[in-house]
């Protein structure tokens, strides 16, 4: 689902130019759950946003299911993301002024989907992420992990074919970061492919596979036997 | 999509209250302004829309040349009329000779009352379209009739019909009531004429009028004329533009030349200047259109800045959007709802403040404008005016806020400042840019209507009285009277006059002296006075003695004024005598007139322009125009106007008793340039309150921005003086970038309009400095409010906010 080959980014200050990631090569299947770890600043994030189309590439070639990314301006990048990314943040990322309900929905609305359509999709999501009691509340009622259960919700109320977690579990804690990563297990059981920046060695071993960066160049990849295996 | 871009909208709103409250409250007043100012252009444009034949009605004006320079003006001789019936007929559907609005009595039964109108040829209510509410549309065919406006009819008759009825007109003949009109509203020529009666009566009854029959030299009348349908002024003016040239040899070295002004140019274009069109009203119609943009667009520009502004509480959901799957373009009509809905709510709040001040603004500009409700072009223009509003507000926003990158806000690395706030600074400098030239502007049209008014008038305006004496009941009596009016000891002094001393009513030329220069063509005002005119007004004789009762020589007597003496280029005024210069052969006593005396300037016109020559004529006849009562000081006003009609009532039992405070009359001359002065000071304060408005936004943003920094500060050992100081720096930095923009602009805008006055102030430094101190210091406490309320801030709390 995913090549990327000989990429490199690059930010670029008055002073200096920082090399993010360096010729990073990496392919992961559809139906993947790979992890991407590493120290602080070894470019675990930027390439996380540049998978997720967030970002474009300085060089090299990145092709998402047969479309080359790279290169790409924001409107076609944009199109491409729709419908088939979904996001899951650190910090949640929820919209404080739109009520849980309308957080889920919002990337329906997008899609320009049925006001219908959308309200059994957005239902069948928040009774599977048990959460459906709480569609009135604003994301500030809510607890963290609720919070990240309403993000999920919201990331894969589209069904999108990759979901990209940045540190999902960053801000929770243990009992409420378990409960998160078994949902990604769940989702990622039912077909879809996930990649997720992480710290925690217990979260890594959720994924299939753990990609080591190091100053922006993969050192290692490593397969896990089994899917949670750390249970 | 639009439901949950207003429901954003909506909640942000409600969550941020004090902030929506400055944004739609300061759009709300700068909507009312333009609102309001709308209003007053339409009304202004409209002048006129009355009448429905007014694209082919127009009044005759004369261009006349005197010693070089142009006159123009609608009075013109009586043989016109015969000039423009036989040969131009064909041009005009009528051709109405008139007379000036002058005021009458009209008498019925017990009733008595004073009224101004017109005499005017047949063709008048059919050219003017008059609304006939009863009676028949060419009512004063008959020499003898008089058609009534209708609240006239209703004073004079109460609910009698008053179709058939005789009126005492004047005191001196008889006339039949054979129509009443419709009053013609307020915003229109001709509401004011509340009677029409016949010129022919007009004619008949004035032996000065039948003497000016085939006089081309006599300018003392109007002429107005409703054009052929397939013609235009222009093919018009240029067939009647030499007419009197050719009929008139004698006229021909003033080189008069005729021509049509348009009724619709009446209101707005009647300036002239050396015989050409030269604006007029409009001149204040474009300012004032200005000023409500400018006002409007400070407003705007609040909104901007505080959305801008607060881009780092709205950055993170445009993240959160865009990673979703929203494009920009979405975005962009996101914010641009959102301002929509802050223009709408304005908008609602700006009709309620148009609804409450209207009153106060109709009486401060002198309108009777009402509230369009029923009126379905305001409400389309309305809807446009809130498009507008929204673009020019919103626009700006809407494209900042959705270009941020989805990665920085989301990341939390994104800085707004560095990229809000260029475009910031400037819109803050064009805000206090425009505030700073209102205040200028106002300082100085104050400063001009001040200098003006402490101008010598030349004689003493307080404690004098005029009472209008133009009913035939007074002629003859001005003696007895002056002797009635002495004896109760409320009157100092009494005089007569031909003319209101505020005004100027006859010009002369055609007089001959010895030593007059030869290329001179004089022209004077002419005032005929009784004896005792210097001494009412408190008039000072500077050369030569004031008239008496003594010398029976006066008859022939004359003052001059001084600019006299230079426009007649007299070194010994005094003796000189005076003769026409082609006396009619057949008039048996040709004027001969002798100056006696010099007296000072009097202010009659303008107080703007430079004193008039003017001659002060003994008056020979038994009428006048007015009665100039000097009271006495050492009584009270009231007192001495009670004396004074029990006095005239004896004499006059059927006269209103209607008299005029000179320095009242002199006051209006003041009016339009006060109205100016008010309405442009009220909106200066507005300007600069929608200013400080966004300016108190802006400074508690930047305070909350910089809430950590505040804090390490503190910390640190700063004190709340270095905090204001660090805060209030930027700000006042603006404020006086925008003064030294402001004062070149302003200079050079109100030179020029201090350029129509011949008597102005110089601009004096003080003004701007004292406008640039004055914003400085509005300033400095809207940005110390924020700012101390920072510094006071303890330093624990705004950093364990982080």
């Amino acid at each position: 689902m995913i090549t990327i080959k000989n990429l490199k980014k690059s930010f670029r200050t008055e002073e200096v130019e920082t090399l993010a990631l360096n010729n990073v090569n990496l392919t992961v299947e559809e139906g993947e759950f790979a992890a991407i770890m590493g120290p602080s600043g070894c470019g675990k994030s930027t390439l996380l946003n540049i998978i997720g189309m967030l970002d474009n590439p300085t060089e090299g070639s990145y092709n998402f299911a047969g479309h080359e990314v790279a290169g790409l301006k924001e409107s076609q990048r944009t199109q491409l993301r729709k419908g088939n990314l979904g996001f899951v943040f650190q910090s949640f990322n929820l919209i404080d002024e739109l009520t849980v309900y309308e957080n889920v929905e919002l990337p329906l609305i997008y899609l320009k989907m049925s006001k219908a359509e959308r309200k059994q999709k957005v239902r069948e999501v928040l009774e599977r992420m048990k959460i459906a009691h709480r569609e009135k509340h604003f994301p500030q009622q809510l607890s963290g992990g609720q919070q990240q259960r309403v993000a999920i919700s919201r990331a894969v109320v589209t069904n999108p074919k990759l979901i990209l977690a940045d540190e999902p579990t960053g801000n929770l804690d243990s009992k409420n970061g378990i409960e998160v990563m078994n949902l990604l297990t769940e989702l990622n059981q039912e077909g879809a492919t996930i990649v997720m920046v992480t710290h925690s060695d217990r979260d890594s071993h959720y994924a299939h596979r753990v990609i080591n960066l190091f100053d922006g160049q993969i050192v290692t990849e490593s397969k896990n036997r089994a899917v949670g295996a750390a249970l | 999509m639009l439901k949950n871009h207003f429901k954003i909208a909506w909640r942000n709103l409600l969550k941020n209250k004090g902030y929506s409250l400055i944004n739609i409250g300061g759009l709300a007043i700068g909507m009312a302004v333009a609102l309001l100012i709308g209003l007053w252009i339409e009304d202004e444009l409209t002048y006129n829309d009355y009448f429905k034949h007014k694209d082919q009605i127009a009044q005759i004006y004369q261009n006349q040349t005197w010693n070089g320079n142009v006159g123009t003006g609608p009075a013109l001789p009586r043989p016109l009329e015969k000039a423009l019936r036989n040969q131009y007929a064909d041009n005009f559907t009528h051709i109405v000779m008139s007379s000036w609005e002058d005021t009458q009595y009209l008498e019925y039964k017990d009733t008595k009352i004073q009224r101004d109108g017109n005499f005017m040829q047949a063709g008048a209510p059919e050219m003017l379209d008059l609304q006939i509410l009863q009676g028949e549309k060419n009512g004063i065919n008959d020499p003898n009739s008089i058609m009534l406006g209708e609240s006239t009819a209703k004073a004079l008759f109460g609910d009698e019909d008053p179709i058939g009825k005789i009126v005492d007109f004047n005191s001196a003949y008889p006339v039949t009531v054979t129509a009443v009109y419709a009053d013609i509203p307020f915003n229109n020529s001709f509401n004011s004429m509340q009677f029409l009666a016949s010129w022919e009566k007009y004619v008949s009854e004035r032996q000065w009028v039948q003497n000016a029959e085939n006089s081309w030299g006599n300018n003392s009348f109007q002429v107005f004329v409703q054009l052929a349908d397939n013609l235009t002024m222009e093919q018009v003016t240029t067939k009647i533009i030499d007419i009197k040239k050719e009929a008139n040899e004698d006229t021909r070295e003033f080189n008069p030349e005729l021509f049509l002004h348009p009724m619709k140019n009446w209101y707005l274009y009647g300036n002239f200047e050396d015989g050409k069109a030269a604006g007029g009203r409009i001149t204040y119609v474009r300012m004032f259109g200005i000023i409500g943009i400018i006002v409007l667009l400070l407003a705007c520009i609040n909104f901007m800045n505080l959305s801008t502004a607060r881009s780092e509480k709205r950055a993170k959901e445009v993240g959160i959007r865009k990673s979703i799957g929203s494009q920009r373009g979405q975005l962009i009509s996101q914010f641009l709802g959102e301002s929509f809905l802050i223009t709408l709510f304005a908008f609602v709040m700006a009709i309620g403040l148009v609804f409450i001040s209207l009153d106060g603004f109709n009486e401060l500009a002198r309108k009777e404008v009402a509230f369009p409700w029923n009126n379905p072009i305001f409400w389309v223009v309305s809807a446009l005016f809130i498009l507008f509003t929204t673009l020019l507000s919103g626009s700006y926003p809407a494209l900042y806020l959705s270009s941020f990158k989805p990665v920085e806000v989301l990341k939390g690395t994104f800085v707004s400042r560095k990229k809000g706030v260029g475009p910031r600074q400037i819109l803050v400098v064009i805000q206090f840019t425009a505030s700073v030239a209102f205040i200028i502007g106002t300082l100085i049209v104050l400063q001009q209507i001040n200098h003006t008014k402490n101008r010598p008038v030349g004689y003493e305006r307080e404690g004098l009285i005029q009472i209008p004496a133009f009913s035939s009941d007074f002629y003859g009596k001005q003696d007895l009277l002056r002797e009635e009016f002495k004896k109760t000891g409320a009157v100092l002094e009494v005089a007569t006059s031909s003319a209101p001393t505020t005004s100027i009513w006859s010009n002369r030329s055609g007089f001959t002296w010895d030593g007059k220069p030869q290329d001179l063509q004089e022209d004077v005002a002419w005032t005929e006075v009784s004896v005792e005119y210097a001494q009412t007004l408190n008039l000072n004789v500077i050369e030569g003695r004031d008239f008496s009762r003594e010398f029976a020589s006066d008859s022939t007597a004359i003052l001059i004024n001084k600019t006299a003496v230079k426009h007649m280029g007299l070194t010994n005024p005094v003796g000189t005598i005076i003769r026409e210069e082609d006396p009619d052969p057949e008039d048996p006593d040709p004027t001969i007139l002798k100056i006696i005396g010099v007296v000072d300037d009097v202010i009659a016109q303008s107080p703007y322009e430079p004193v008039k020559q003017g001659w002060y004529v003994f008056n020979t006849d038994p009428y006048y125009s007015y009665l100039n009562l000097r009271l006495n000081p050492e009584k009270s006003a009231t007192e001495n106007l009670a004396a004074i009609e029990r006095v005239f009532l004896e004499h006059f039992p059927d006269l209103p008793f209607n008299y005029q405070f000179v320095d009242e009359q002199y006051a209006r001359k003041f009016r339009a340039e006060e109205r100016v002065a008010s309405l442009a000071g009220i909106f200066t304060a507005l300007a600069i309150f929608i200013s400080c408005l966004g300016l108190l936004g802006l400074a508690s943003f930047v305070a909350e921005q910089r809430t950590k920094e505040i804090g390490v500060r503190k910390v640190l050992g700063a004190s709340i003086l270095n905090v204001w100081n660090m805060l209030s720096k930027d700000f006042v930095r603006l404020v006086i970038i925008s003064c030294l923009i402001a004062v070149p602009i302003a200079y050079f805008l109100m030179s020029r309009w201090l350029q129509d006055y011949t008597y102005r102030i110089d601009i004096s430094i003080w003004t701007f400095l004292m406008a640039g101190l004055g914003a400085l210091a509005i300033t400095l406490l809207t940005v110390s409010f924020q700012a101390i309320k920072a510094a006071r801030t303890n330093p624990v709390k705004s950093l364990r906010t982080e």
